[in-house]
């Protein structure tokens, strides 16, 4: 059980990133030029590709373009719709 | 054609279409990326959730 805790605490601060990142992405759509936006911007991508790797090591494929040790796992439950956060 | 006339085109009821300024928004202080998430920006300037004024019924 502890596990499972572990595992939605790592994905929801992959979600909180995901949704940073994106924010970031927007605000670089209408200001390219702005340097400390895109530093942020950057950092965020840095630690993000971090904890999916992480996330990926111990938890499998977060996603459809994620790699998968044999047997493929991706199919495995939990389903994202059957998470409890 | 003078102005006026271009401004009467292109509506009814005799008001004018909109002029609409925007500031350009400036890179200041994010938001806790997990309270962001929760508050749907990480932008504080942004931030205006809609509370519903209560109104004591007349």
């Amino acid at each position: 059980m502890h596990d499972y805790r572990s595992m939605v605490e790592l994905l929801k601060e992959i979600q909180a990133l995901e949704f940073g990142v994106y924010e970031l992405a927007l605000f670089l759509d209408t200001h390219p030029g702005d340097r400390r936006a895109l530093e942020d911007h950057n950092r965020l991508v840095s630690r993000l590709n971090q904890l999916r790797k992480a996330f990926e090591d111990r938890y499998g494929p977060l996603r459809l373009d994620s790699e998968s040790p044999y047997p493929y796992r991706y199919i495995n439950d939990p389903w994202p719709w059957e998470i409890q956060y | 054609m003078t102005r006026a006339e271009n401004m009467s085109k292109g509506y009814q009821g005799g008001m004018r279409l909109a002029e609409v300024y925007i500031p350009i928004q400036t890179y200041g202080e994010t938001f806790d990326l997990k309270n962001a998430l929760m508050y749907g920006t990480i932008f504080p300037e942004l931030y205006r959730p809609y509370r519903p004024v209560h109104r004591n019924p007349q």
